[in-house]
């Protein structure tokens, strides 16, 4: 299993990087392969030029501002998303990576003739974990409609492999979390990890008909 | 004279999304709107909340300090209009930043408890005026982020009299004559603003 996760978050010490770690941590132990990337860390830079956007569907030569991001994406089987939620949707930094890195024939094939539809481009990703937090309530996110979440688990999720296994794991009223709700949620993203590996299939009956 | 303040998020101006633009501010002009364009693109906007801002980000006394020139062109409209492209089923990154950085507690809304009021009340209308790859079924099928965003929480915090989402799908396809079509749409819509 060969594993990209892309990770998004502006301090160290933030409960997401927590939940990086709790991930980190369950992947090793299912004996899977890991590349990350941290995109603060990285200075990544979110802002699609003026010069991509004309050159946008000129492959390969659209890739070349993120050679190594899309190299990353065409290894992996599996990709994990960690990241805050803000404005009910992802951090300007991750949008941007979706802008820049997911591009035609990396991650879609645009139109040749007439009429057709963009087809999916990522096929061997078979696995896509996102994994979250969210200032507002449970309540408030589904009302808006969970934006974020779509952008990823759809959006993204779009242009994966057909039956693709997804696992999401979000965690809300992050202001006022105490200790240790925070400690259950580092155990439900551990627990949502090893079924998104299939670590311990054989304890679980259910994730044998995978 | 009321004040439109028009946030745009196209890096390129040969664009059908920088025509649609043209258009917004052209004709808010012409129905005797005092128009406050934002090119975020041309501003050089950087989108990155930063480590620090994100430590200040509930310190409504000092959170508006790295953006405050944005803060008071938003306190300063009366009406809010968007112009951008969708990419990924999603705001552009230059623009999802400016949520991010400057619609901020305190400026968009109070957040308390995870409960949120609004406090943007200058603001009387808002429109979005977006140009999207997918085709409608497809935009339909992802749960179109970006429209449910504005629909609902942009229209949260803003609680505006009026509300436009004015969509063009499907730009893959787009004829000449489809590009016209939107354009005068888009020019209507302004028009009865």
């Amino acid at each position: 299993m060969r594993v990209l996760v892309v990770y998004c978050h502006p301090r160290e010490g933030s409960f997401n990087a927590a939940v990086r770690d709790t991930v980190l941590e369950r992947l090793k132990a299912a004996g899977a392969e890991v590349r990350l990337h941290d995109l603060y860390r990285e200075g990544f830079q979110p802002v699609l030029t003026t010069e991509e956007w004309t050159g946008y569907e000129d492959c390969p030569k659209n890739q070349e501002p993120v050679a190594d991001q899309v190299a990353d994406v065409a290894w992996c089987d599996t990709l994990i998303f960690i990241y805050p939620t803000w404005w009910y949707g992802l951090p300007a930094m991750l949008k941007g990576w979706l802008d820049r890195v997911l591009l035609p024939d990396v991650a879609f094939i645009m139109p040749k003739v007439e009429d057709e539809n963009i087809k999916p481009g990522l096929h061997h990703i078979t696995r896509m974990g996102v994994f979250t937090t969210c200032g507002a309530s449970r309540w408030l996110t589904f009302f808006i409609g969970a934006p974020g979440k779509r952008t990823l688990m759809r959006g993204v999720g779009l242009l994966l492999a057909p039956r693709t296994r997804k696992v999401f794991a979000a965690h809300y009223l992050m202001d006022s979390a105490k200790e240790p709700a925070l400690k259950a949620h580092l155990a439900k993203v551990a627990t949502k990890v090893d079924k998104l590996t299939g670590y311990r299939s054989s304890l679980e009956p259910q994730a044998q008909t995978q | 004279m009321p004040r439109a303040f028009v946030l745009f998020a196209h890096p390129v101006p040969e664009s059908l999304n920088a025509a649609a633009h043209q258009v917004v501010v052209d004709t808010l002009k012409g129905k005797g709107w005092e128009v406050d364009d934002c090119d975020l693109y041309a501003e050089e906007f950087n989108p990155v909340l930063s480590r620090k801002e994100r430590e200040d980000y509930h310190d409504t006394a000092i959170n508006t300090a790295p953006v405050q020139a944005y803060v008071d062109r938003l306190r300063a409209a009366d009406a809010f209009i968007l112009c951008h492209p969708i990419w990924n089923f999603g705001y552009p990154a230059i623009l999802k930043g400016f949520f991010d950085r400057v619609m901020l507690p305190g400026v968009a809304f109070d957040l308390q408890d995870g409960k949120i009021a609004a406090c943007m009340n200058n603001i009387r209308k808002i429109a979005a005026v977006t140009t999207y790859g997918a085709t409608p079924m497809r935009a339909f099928l992802a749960g179109d982020p970006p429209k449910r965003i504005f629909k609902r929480a942009v229209w949260g915090t803003i609680r505006p009299e009026k509300m436009r989402y004015i969509a063009q799908y499907d730009m893959n396809n787009i004829t000449p004559e489809g590009c016209k079509a939107f354009l005068a749409r888009v020019q209507k819509e302004m028009e009865a603003f």
